[in-house]
C-alpha cells in the first residue's frame, strides 16, 4: 500500500517561504492533481515529494515510510518531467532500461520489463531511435515508459503536457488516464491547466501562494467553491462575480440597483448590510425563453449585451452590469444585436454568495 | 548533521589548490622580492628590504615608460585592428554562399600556431636577405634595395604588429562568425521591408546583436595579450636599439640577462596589473552586453 | 528600367569586390604557413640563394637530418617531441579533471560571490607568462623541480584550469538540470548521474576544452624557455631555438621542426572544430 502523506511541509528559500505548511493525504492508487497558477508552490511540493528539493520543515511519508532525508533513488518513485529529460545519448530502449541497469538487474529481466513498457505505450517501432529523432508526442510516451518500467510506488508528473500542441495534449490526456486505469499506481500530477485537472483527477488540490486553498473531487470544486479564487480558477468560462449589498428585505442589491433574492445556499447566513459578491456560472444565466427549464427559484436580471459568440448549439453572451462583465448562455440561439437589452433568468439554486472582504463562501448547506 | 564544506567548494578545491600553489604563491614571493634588491648572483640580497625603491626607480625610468607606452599603444592598435579585420572577415564569409565550412576551417589555421612559431615564421618572411617579402619586392622590381623590415625601428614595429594581427584576428573572426550564424533572420528581414539600407540594418540590428560575441572575443584575447612577448622576443628581441621594446621583453631582459630579479619583479607587477585591468574591463563589458540582451544566466 | 540596370550593375561590382577581398584575406592567412611547409622541403642553398630561386627543388634533407639527429647541429628532435607529448598530454588530462570539477560547480551550484570567484579564477589566467616565470624560476630552483617534466606539468595545469573551467561551465550549463534529476530518480547517486548521464552528453564539449588546453601547453614558450634546460624537459617550442645561432639561423631545419609541431595541432583542431566554436560562444554568452 502506498499512501503519500504530507504533514506541515514547509519550504523556505532563505528568508522567503515558498510552501507554507501543507497537509495532504493521498490514498493508494489515487490520481491526485496539484493545480494552481504559476508560482503557487505546486511544483516545489512535487519536487519535495520526489526528493529533488529538501524540505525545510515537516514530514513526508511514502507507504508509511518517512522519507524526509532520503535521496530520490531510495524513494521508489518515478517522475515525468515537463521537458521529458530523456537521455539524449541513449536510444529509446536504453532510456527505458536505464533505471534497471543502474539497479544491476539481470539483462533478461531488463529486456522483459522494457518490452512490456514499450507494448503498453506503443513504442515497439522506435526502440533504436535516439530522443532527438522523436516527435513531441513520442518523447512524451518514452518519458512515461521510463517511469513505468520500474514499477514504482508513486508516479510523479510535472506539467507533462505543457510542451505539446493542443490536439496532442487532449490525446495524451486520454492516454495518461488509460495508463492509470491499467497500472493503478498512485499518481501525483502537477499542472496549471484546470481542464487537465478536472478531466484527470480523482481529487484536485488547488494551491495558491504556497497554501492549499481547497481539496476535493473535480465536481466538488466546481459546484462548491470555498472562495472566489476557486470559483474563478475552476471552470470555463470563469464564474461571474457581481458586487452587491444585502438589504433589509433579504435581497442583494447590485451595483445598478437591481435587486434579487439572496440565493438559498446563503439565505440564513448573510447579515444585513453585508458586502458580498454574488457568484454564478454562465450556464445558469440565460435570456428568458432561451435556457434549460431550471427547477427551483429563479431571479430576473436586465442586462445590456455587448458581444455575442455563436457556438452552434448555444451562443455565449457578454453583457455588462455597471461596468462588470457578465457572461451568459443562450440555448436555441437567435441573432443578437450588440447593445440590445435582454432579460436574463438566473437559477438561484446554483448561485453562490461570497463575503466581499474575506472572499470566503457564505453557505449554510 | 556534521558541519561540512559545501559541495561546490569541494569541487572547486583542486583548481584552487593548484592555482594557489603554482601561481599565487610565486606571485606573493615576487611581490615580496620586488621590495628587495634581489639579484640571482647574490642570493643574500633577498633579505635586504628596500621598500618601494624598485618601484620608484622604474617609475622614474624613461626606458620603462617608453616600453610601457609602447605596450599600451601596441595593444590598442593590435586589438582594434584585429576586431575590425575580424568583423570584416566574418561578414565576408557570412555572405558567401558556398564552402563556408571550408573557409571557417581555414580561418582557424593561425589559431593553432604557437606564438613562437609565428615569430619565427615572420622573422623568416620579413628577413631582409632571404625573406619572402623582400624577394617578391625585388623580383617584381617594386623596390631595388632590400627593405630592412626587422632592423629599421618603424618597419620592425610594423612587422611585429603584422605578425600579432595575423595570429589573433582569427579569434575575432571565428567568434563573430558564430554570432552571425546564431543571429535570427526575422529582424533583418523586417528592417529590409521597413526600408533600412544595408548599412542601417547592419548598424542598428546586426551590430548590437554581435556585441556580446565581440566582448567574448575581447575577453578571451585579453587573457593572453602577453603572448605577444613570444613573437617580439623571437623577431627582434626588443631591438633594434630598444625600438620595439615592450614591457615584457624589458622585464625578461632585466630579470634573466641582468639578473636583477627584484627590479624585474617590480616590472612584472606593473605588467600583471595591466593585464588584469584589460581583463576586468572586458569582463565588465561582457556582462553589460549580456544583460542588455537578456542572456545572463 | 534604368534603375533596375544600375542596381544590377552595382550588385555585380559589389560581388566582384567581395570575392577579391575574400581571396586576398585567405591568401594572407594561408601563404605564411605554406611558405614554411614549402621551405622545409627545399635545400638550404636554395633558401639562401640570392637572387631568389622561384622554381623549388624537392628534398627531404631537413627531415632526414632532423630525425637522424646528426648534421643539422644534432638537435635531439625526438626527445623534444617526447617531452612535448608527455608534458602536454599529462597536464591536459589533469587540467580537464580539475577544470571539469570546477566548471560543474559553477554550472550547477548556487553560492555567494559566484561571479566573483569566476572572474578571480580567470584573472590568474591573465597573469603574463613572463611575469610569472621570474618568481617560478626562483621557487622551482629552490624546490629542485627545474628542468623536470613534473615542474612543467604543474605549471601548465595551473595555467589551463581557469579557461577549462570557463569552457566546461558553458557545456554543463547547456545540459538541462532535469537530466540529472531524472537520473537521480532512476536510481543514480550524484556521482553516477554525472558519469553516466551528464558527462557523456557533454563529452564533445569536454573534448574541445581538452584540445584547447593541449594546444596551450603544446605551444607555450615564455615559461618553458625559463623552466627547462636540457633534453630532460625541453619542449618543441624551446627546441626551435636550437636552430638559431648567434648570427645564423638554419631556416630549413627550423621549418621542418615547425611542420612537425603544427601537424598534431592541425589534426586535433580539425577533428573538433565545430564543438570548439560552440564551446567558446556558449561558455561566454550564457555565462
Amino acid at each position: 500500500m502506498t499512501e503519500v502523506t504530507l504533514t506541515n511541509v514547509i519550504k523556505r528559500y532563505g528568508a522567503q517561504q515558498a510552501v507554507h505548511g501543507i497537509n495532504l493525504e493521498i490514498l493508494d492508487g489515487e490520481f491526485v492533481v496539484l493545480v494552481g497558477p504559476s508560482g503557487c508552490g505546486k511544483s516545489t511540493t512535487l519536487r519535495m515529494i520526489a526528493g529533488l528539493e529538501e524540505i525545510s520543515d515537516g514530514q513526508i511519508t511514502i507507504g508509511n515510510r518517512v522519507v524526509n532525508d532520503l535521496p530520490p533513488r531510495e524513494r521508489n518513485i518515478s517522475m515525468v518531467f515537463q521537458n521529458y529529460a530523456l537521455y539524449p545519448h541513449m536510444s529509446v530502449a536504453e532510456n527505458l532500461g536505464f533505471s534497471l541497469k543502474i539497479a544491476k538487474r539481470p539483462l533478461a529481466e531488463i529486456g522483459a520489463a522494457v518490452a512490456e513498457a514499450a507494448a503498453i505505450l506503443g513504442l515497439e517501432d522506435l526502440m533504436d531511435r535516439k530522443p532527438g529523432a522523436l516527435s513531441g508526442g513520442q518523447r512524451q510516451r518514452v518519458a512515461m515508459g521510463r517511469a513505468i518500467v520500474r514499477h514504482p510506488d508513486v508516479f510523479l508528473f510535472d506539467e507533462p503536457l505543457s510542451n505539446l500542441d493542443a490536439k496532442l495534449r487532449t490525446q495524451m490526456r486520454v492516454e495518461i488516464k488509460k495508463l492509470h486505469q491499467k497500472v493503478g499506481n498512485t499518481i501525483i500530477y502537477v499542472t496549471h491547466d484546470q481542464v487537465e485537472a478536472m478531466t484527470l483527477a480523482d481529487r484536485i488540490v488547488l494551491m495558491r501562494d504556497g497554501h492549499i486553498v481547497q481539496v476535493g473531487t473535480p465536481l466538488e470544486l466546481f459546484n462548491q467553491p470555498e472562495d472566489t479564487f476557486v470559483a474563478t480558477f475552476i471552470g470555463s468560462p470563469p464564474m461571474n462575480l457581481l458586487d452587491g449589498v444585502v438589504t433589509d428585505a433579504g435581497t442583494v442589491r447590485l451595483a445598478d440597483d437591481q435587486e434579487l433574492t439572496v440565493p438559498v445556499s446563503a439565505r440564513s447566513d448573510v447579515r444585513r448590510g453585508q458586502q458580498v459578491k454574488l457568484g454564478f456560472r454562465a450556464d445558469n444565466l440565460s435570456p428568458v425563453g432561451h435556457g434549460v427549464a431550471e427547477e427551483g427559484e429563479t431571479a430576473e436580471l436586465n442586462l445590456i449585451v455587448e458581444l455575442s459568440e455563436p457556438l452552434g448549439t448555444e451562443t455565449l453572451l457578454f453583457a455588462t452590469l455597471a461596468g462588470t462583465e457578465v457572461q451568459g448562455k443562450m440555448l436555441n440561439p437567435r441573432p443578437v444585436k450588440p447593445g440590445e437589452t435582454m432579460t436574463f433568468r438566473l437559477a438561484l439554486g446554483k448561485a453562490h454568495v461570497f463575503d466581499a472582504q474575506s472572499t470566503k463562501v457564505v453557505r449554510s448547506i | 548533521m556534521r558541519r561540512r564544506l559545501p559541495e561546490w567548494f569541494l569541487l572547486l578545491l583542486p583548481a584552487i589548490i593548484v592555482i594557489a600553489a603554482v601561481i599565487l604563491i610565486p606571485l606573493l614571493f615576487s611581490l615580496y622580492s620586488s621590495f628587495t634588491p634581489y639579484k640571482l648572483t647574490r642570493p643574500s640580497s633577498l633579505w635586504n628590504w628596500i621598500g618601494v625603491r624598485n618601484y620608484e626607480r622604474i617609475l622614474t625610468d624613461a626606458k620603462f615608460w617608453a616600453a610601457f607606452g609602447r605596450t599600451v599603444l601596441f595593444l590598442t592598435i593590435a586589438l582594434n585592428l584585429e576586431l575590425l579585420l575580424g568583423l570584416g572577415i566574418a561578414l565576408m564569409v557570412n555572405k558567401v554562399t558556398w564552402g563556408q565550412r571550408t573557409l571557417r576551417t581555414v580561418l582557424m589555421f593561425p589559431m593553432m600556431f604557437s606564438p613562437i612559431l609565428v615569430g619565427f615564421q615572420f622573422k623568416f618572411i620579413f628577413n631582409d636577405n632571404v625573406g619572402l617579402v623582400n624577394n617578391i619586392l625585388q623580383s617584381t622590381g617594386i623596390s631595388n634595395a632590400a627593405l630592412p623590415w626587422l632592423v629599421d625601428g618603424k618597419l620592425a614595429l610594423f612587422s611585429i604588429l603584422f605578425a600579432e594581427i595575423w595570429m589573433s584576428t582569427s579569434v575575432f573572426a571565428i567568434l563573430i562568425l558564430a554570432g552571425l550564424f546564431a543571429m535570427p533572420r526575422d529582424p533583418l528581414e523586417a528592417a529590409k521591408v521597413d526600408g533600412c539600407t544595408s548599412w542601417q540594418s547592419f548598424r542598428h540590428i546586426t551590430l548590437p546583436f554581435l556585441m556580446p560575441f565581440v566582448f567574448i572575443a575581447m575577453t578571451i584575447r585579453s587573457l593572453d595579450v602577453a603572448r605577444a612577448y613570444d613573437i617580439v622576443q623571437i623577431m627582434t628581441g626588443g631591438g633594434p636599439a630598444r625600438r620595439t621594446e615592450l614591457l615584457w621583453t624589458l622585464m625578461s631582459r632585466t630579470g634573466y640577462v641582468d639578473a636583477r630579479m627584484g627590479l624585474a619583479n617590480a616590472m612584472g607587477y606593473v605588467s600583471i596589473l595591466l593585464s588584469i585591468a584589460f581583463t576586468i574591463y572586458f569582463f565588465r563589458k561582457l556582462s553589460a552586453a549580456r544583460a542588455g540582451l537578456g542572456m545572463e544566466g | 528600367m534604368d534603375r533596375n540596370r544600375t542596381h544590377r550593375y552595382r550588385r555585380r561590382m559589389l560581388r566582384a569586390a567581395h570575392l577579391t577581398a575574400l581571396f586576398l584575406t585567405m591568401a594572407v592567412i594561408c601563404i605564411p604557413g605554406m611558405w614554411i611547409i614549402l621551405n622545409s622541403f627545399r635545400p638550404t642553398v636554395e633558401i639562401m640563394a640570392k637572387p631568389p630561386v622561384w622554381n623549388p627543388t624537392f628534398t627531404l634533407d631537413h627531415y632526414r637530418a632532423m630525425f637522424g639527429g646528426v648534421g643539422e647541429g644534432g638537435v635531439p628532435v625526438f626527445s623534444y617531441l617526447w617531452n612535448s607529448v608527455v608534458i602536454s598530454g599529462t597536464s591536459t588530462l589533469i587540467a580537464i579533471l580539475f577544470g571539469m570539477s570546477g566548471g560543474y560547480a559553477f554550472a550547477r551550484y548556487q553560492f555567494q560571490g559566484k561571479s566573483g570567484y569566476f572572474v578571480g579564477l580567470m584573472l590568474f589566467r591573465a597573469v603574463p607568462g613572463v611575469a610569472l616565470s621570474l618568481p617560478l624560476f626562483i621557487v622551482f630552483a629552490r624546490v629542485g623541480i627545474i628542468d623536470t617534466h613534473f615542474g612543467l606539468i604543474l605549471v601548465y595545469v595551473a595555467m589551463n584550469v581557469p579557461f577549462t573551467i570557463w569552457l566546461t561551465d558553458g557545456f554543463f550549463r547547456q545540459i538541462p538540470k532535469e537530466l540529472h534529476e531524472a537520473a537521480e530518480i532512476d536510481g543514480c547517486t550524484r556521482w553516477q548521474a554525472f558519469w553516466r548521464v551528464e558527462f557523456p552528453v557533454a563529452r564533445s564539449g569536454v573534448a574541445s576544452a581538452a584540445i584547447f588546453a593541449f594546444l596551450t601547453s603544446w605551444n607555450e614558450f615564455a615559461l618553458a624557455s625559463q623552466l627547462t634546460r636540457s633534453v630532460n624537459s625541453k619542449t618543441m617550442p624551446v627546441g626551435l631555438l636550437d636552430f638559431t645561432a648567434e648570427f645564423t639561423i638554419n631556416w630549413g631545419g627550423m621549418c621542418a621542426l615547425a611542420v612537425l609541431m603544427i601537424l598534431p595541432a592541425l589534426i586535433l583542431t580539425f577533428i573538433v572544430q565545430k564543438h570548439l566554436i560552440a564551446g567558446l560562444t556558449f561558455g561566454g554568452v550564457k555565462g
